[in-house]
């Protein structure tokens, strides 16, 4: 792990976008296996999540350091993730809930992990799911992307800090 | 020996379970519950050995039941399984008794060698 970074402008520290994809690769391999890993996705800048049918995540990190940490996932990532987690056959049904529970849980970890390599203390909240991609208030902006792809559909992990 | 695990995620009670199993430690009984509050309730009725709970959890964190349960005199053994793998963290964890902290991402190893710290 490098030490958290600092955005020109941003009263904040950030975590770099290769401890975030450390993070967000460990966390992966240990919900779906060794088997198969994130594979880089370049994405321009500024790119909105392309997924055909998404679904995000978000949790909230309050105290010395501030941020929201996100997940979006392709619609057959997040089902296909959700079987892997609950060992379920994958050519089988997985309901919303399940769905939901599991992506709550991703993004749980991605910034539990990503709130451990901050400056602290702090208090992460408990994450919000919803079906569909992610938006945000303009009083946060985002310092940190990671684009993968898992089986060929997209996955995104940002890292969101308060507008200074 | 029976097992208490606290999350309010299913799929996080699941993984669990199989990675205990994965971990040789699969023939304990085991109950769950979806918050603290609730985990505190069925230390009381179910009498387990060993608590595996979440930190973040809503009704009631994972640290205020185990507080809770130090004042009433509980004794049970309790481990966090928790995203928050700080030094900080695992500070106020064993501060309030907590006999370990895994952090997640897991592996069986650490379940192991975690438990094998209170069997």
């Amino acid at each position: 792990m490098t030490a958290p970074t600092t955005v020109p402008g941003y009263d904040a520290s950030v975590p770099s976008l290769d401890d975030v994809g450390a993070v967000t690769d460990d966390v992966w391999l240990a919900l779906v296996g060794e088997d198969e890993v994130l594979l880089p996705r370049p994405v321009p800048p500024g790119s909105p999540f392309d997924a055909t049918g998404a679904w995000s995540a978000a949790v909230t990190v309050t105290g010395e350091w501030q941020g929201v940490v996100t997940v979006e996932l392709d619609e057959q990532v997040a089902r296909l993730l959700s079987a892997r987690m609950l060992a379920l056959p994958e050519d089988g049904p997985v309901n919303d809930g399940d769905v939901a529970d599991a992506v709550g849980e991703l993004v749980n970890m991605v910034g539990g992990n990503v709130k451990s390599l901050m400056p602290g203390p702090s208090v992460l909240s408990l994450p919000s799911v919803a079906a569909g991609r992610a938006a945000f208030a303009s009083d946060v902006v985002e310092v940190c992307r990671l684009d993968v792809a898992w089986r060929g559909g997209p996955v995104r992990v940002c890292v969101h800090v308060p507008r200074p | 020996m029976k097992i208490l695990i606290a999350d309010d995620s299913r799929v996080m009670r699941q993984i669990v379970i199989r990675t205990l199993r994965q971990a040789g430690h699969g023939g304990h009984d085991i109950v769950e519950a979806e918050n603290g509050r609730e985990a505190l309730e069925m230390v009381q009725t179910e009498r387990p050995d060993l608590v595996l709970s979440d930190w973040n959890m809503p009704e009631m964190n994972g640290i205020d039941c185990l507080a809770a349960l130090r004042a009433a005199g509980s004794d049970v053994a309790f481990g966090f399984v928790t995203s928050e793998g700080s030094e900080e963290m695992r500070q106020r964890a064993a501060s309030a008794g907590a006999a370990f902290l895994i952090a997640k991402p897991f592996t069986p190893e650490a379940f192991d060698d975690a438990l094998r710290s209170v069997i």
